[in-house]
């Protein structure tokens, strides 16, 4: 295992490297990272931190299925790794967490027992935010000043702010929505943020969409980047991602894309985890 | 038993109507049933030569195809044909899980059949044509690890290679450079490749019988094949990516295999593969191209990575299945009863379902995984 993780870093170091419009050096923040037990067994927490520094990462946000992935990797890296707390104790249960009542109990003992940034990437949609489970996340983030990371339709981005609203949302994918209900919901909701994980309608070919541009620009404080590696094999394309996102972020002012790639990012988990931060 | 959210057939698959059930022994079809049935065939398919290559369809090609394609003149020791990863009497793969030559590669053999009805070469689509495709091995060093020079100068010094040369092109490989006779090969072999054509199978005796309304050929196709077909078109909702006469849609999916290499690192499949067709001499696009304006390659033009392009794979055709074991990509599943369960147990978390939406858990009964396999083995 030791040589397949070894010929993975230098392929991806290389891939880093060769692609045109890249700013190596621009720093980032990942908000989008999953180490779950199938990329932890293929890929150690070193090797797994080693290949987040040479992507180029200020920091990563880390949940995982289960917890113990995200502990692995801060345990490794306090200086890189922001932990989020994952509902789930394996993988399979993104449908049915929010029925088990036995979550509660399980975010509850994490909760107190380790530090956390935010709780999620958890998935619900429509009614899903009334049941007991999630009521309960959003007063457990309450309770922990901690953030939520809500894969989930508009629906429940209102239910949350309803139960809660000084709530702070990441709300992973932007929803998957268009860029017109992301302005009715950036608009209406201060403490939302939307990550830009596995969608390119933003960007192609290092040029920023015009309806995206005019998002961000509105909006300069409230979006980031991620990868979402849902998938073991996706820690391969972290880095290949992260040239992806070096070249549209190209694309826009320089403050601003600062904003995009870390900034926001940093603010968010400053926040939660009472750091100091830095000015927006 | 990949799901794409394909508009004509979805929209015969959903139209919110009940008409009248056609009965077939024990098993009835209703008649939006019958036309998804139907929309798999007829077979064969007419032959219709690559505009891209000259000598497609030409009878001097084929035959000279088939010699190379036998011959291990092409392999840089003289020790590898194409025979050694496509045997005919293994369907045209090899039975292996990954492919062995020089070395071994990190995927398992596609069975060579049907192969004028693809976009896309390769299971990651490297190649927009079949041509190209067949240069592939011969220059890749775990394979032939030869070189155009290499084979451009066994042709000219061999004296019938380098008449059946002559006779094809009508040129002297003396006066061709290296890469037109490279490229000139390739579409030799891919002429032979072309004739590799399935034989009509029972479902399509079954298909046939279905359209005639021949109640006596309908009734001869097995009752678990019946019920394994209904649920390919129905619960499974395979037909979706597995469309048409060749079963596939020719396109690209993540089917929740772990992509792995067993060498190291990770398989990128098709997101590799669009890398590979953007930088390759051999495409549509490029100068070997034999008639741009019929085979435009605007496909190939507009092809662009994606985040989902990263570990997918081709939809494989279905057709000759029970011959091509073992399966998916990298040869990971032993058998088709394997196969089926992999889908009707799928790990959804292993895919982006809000990204992609194509695939979801089948939960298939044991008699459903049973009947399903009866319907592929009749492809």
């Amino acid at each position: 295992m030791r040589k397949i993780i070894a010929v993975y870093i230098a392929g991806a170091a290389l891939m880093g490297f060769s692609s045109p419009g890249m700013t190596a050096d621009r720093p980032l923040i990942d908000a989008h990272i999953h180490y779950s037990h199938d990329a932890w067994e293929g890929l150690p927490p070193a090797k797994a931190i080693e290949l987040l520094r040479k992507t180029g990462l200020k920091r990563a946000f880390v949940s995982s299925s289960s917890d113990k992935g995200t502990q692995l990797l801060y345990k490794e890296a306090p200086d890189l790794i922001v932990p989020v707390l994952r509902p789930y104790r394996k993988r399979g249960e993104l449908g049915s967490w929010m029925h088990d009542n036995t979550v509660i109990q399980l975010l509850e003992s994490r909760l107190a027992k380790y530090k956390y940034a935010g709780i999620g990437e958890f998935h619900a949609y429509g009614d899903d935010v009334e049941t007991k489970v999630l009521r309960s996340v959003i007063s457990l983030a309450k309770k922990y000043g901690i953030f939520l990371h809500s894969h989930s339709d508009a629906a429940v981005i209102h239910g949350i702010f309803k139960q809660n609203p000084e709530a702070r949302v990441l709300w992973a994918h932007s929803g998957f929505t268009d860029p017109g209900e992301i302005r009715v919901m950036l608009k209406k909701y201060r403490n939302l943020w939307a990550d830009l994980a596995f969608r390119e309608d933003h960007a192609m070919d290092g040029k920023v969409d015009k309806a995206w541009r005019a998002l961000f620009e509105e909006f300069p404080n409230r979006f980031m980047i991620g990868t979402d590696t849902f998938a073991p094999e996706r820690w391969f394309y972290v880095i290949e991602h992260a040239t992806w996102s070096r070249g549209w972020l190209n694309d826009l002012p320089n403050d601003l894309a600062a904003k995009i790639a870390w900034r926001n990012a940093l603010t968010l988990s400053d926040w939660a985890l009472k750091k100091k931060s830095v000015k927006n | 038993m990949r799901r794409l959210l394909f508009g004509p057939i979805a929209g015969l698959l959903f139209v919110a109507t009940t008409p009248p059930a056609i009965a077939n022994g024990n098993i009835s079809f209703t008649e939006i049933e019958k036309a998804a049935i139907l929309s798999h065939g007829p077979w064969p398919p007419k032959f219709r030569p690559d505009p891209s290559n000259r000598v497609s369809g030409k009878k001097s090609a084929v035959t000279f195809g088939r010699e190379l394609f036998r011959s291990r003149f092409l392999s840089r020791s003289r020790r590898h044909s194409c025979l050694t990863c496509h045997n005919p009497d293994l369907a045209y793969a090899d039975g292996l899980t990954r492919s062995s030559a020089i070395a071994t590669v990190d995927r398992n053999a596609i069975a060579l059949a049907n192969l004028r009805l693809n976009r896309w070469y390769g299971w990651d689509g490297s190649s927009d044509n079949l041509w190209a495709q067949s240069i592939r091995p011969i220059l890749d060093p775990r394979e032939m690890n030869a070189t155009a020079g290499l084979v451009a100068e066994r042709i000219r010094s061999d004296v019938p290679f380098s008449r059946g040369y002559k006779n094809v092109f009508d040129s002297n490989p003396k006066s061709d450079d290296n890469q037109k006779i490279l490229v000139n090969l390739g579409k030799a072999l891919a002429a032979f490749q072309e004739t590799i054509v399935t034989p009509p199978s029972r479902f399509d005796e079954f298909r046939s019988a279905l359209e005639n309304n021949n109640l006596k050929k309908i009734g001869r196709y097995p009752l678990a094949a019946k019920r394994g077909l209904k649920t390919f078109i129905g619960k499974g909702k395979c037909n979706l990516c597995h469309l048409g006469p060749n079963f596939t849609n020719g396109e690209f999916d993540d089917a929740g295999v772990r992509y792995f290499k067993a060498s190291g690192g990770v398989d990128k499949g098709r997101y590799g593969g669009i890398q590979n067709l953007k930088k390759s001499p051999y495409t549509l696009l490029g100068k070997f191209n034999d008639n741009p304006k019929n085979a435009p390659g605007i496909a190939t033009q507009h092809v662009a990575r994606s985040h989902q392009s990263w570990g997918q794979f081709r939809v494989p055709s279905l057709r000759n299945i029970s011959k091509t074991a073992p399966f998916m990509h990298d040869g990971s599943v032993p058998t088709l009863r394997d196969v089926v369960r992999h889908y009707s147990e799928l790990n959804e978390e292993r895919l982006h379902l809000d990204g992609s939406g194509l695939l979801r858990r089948l939960n298939l009964s044991e008699r459903e995984i049973s009947d399903l396999v009866a319907f592929l083995k009749t492809l």
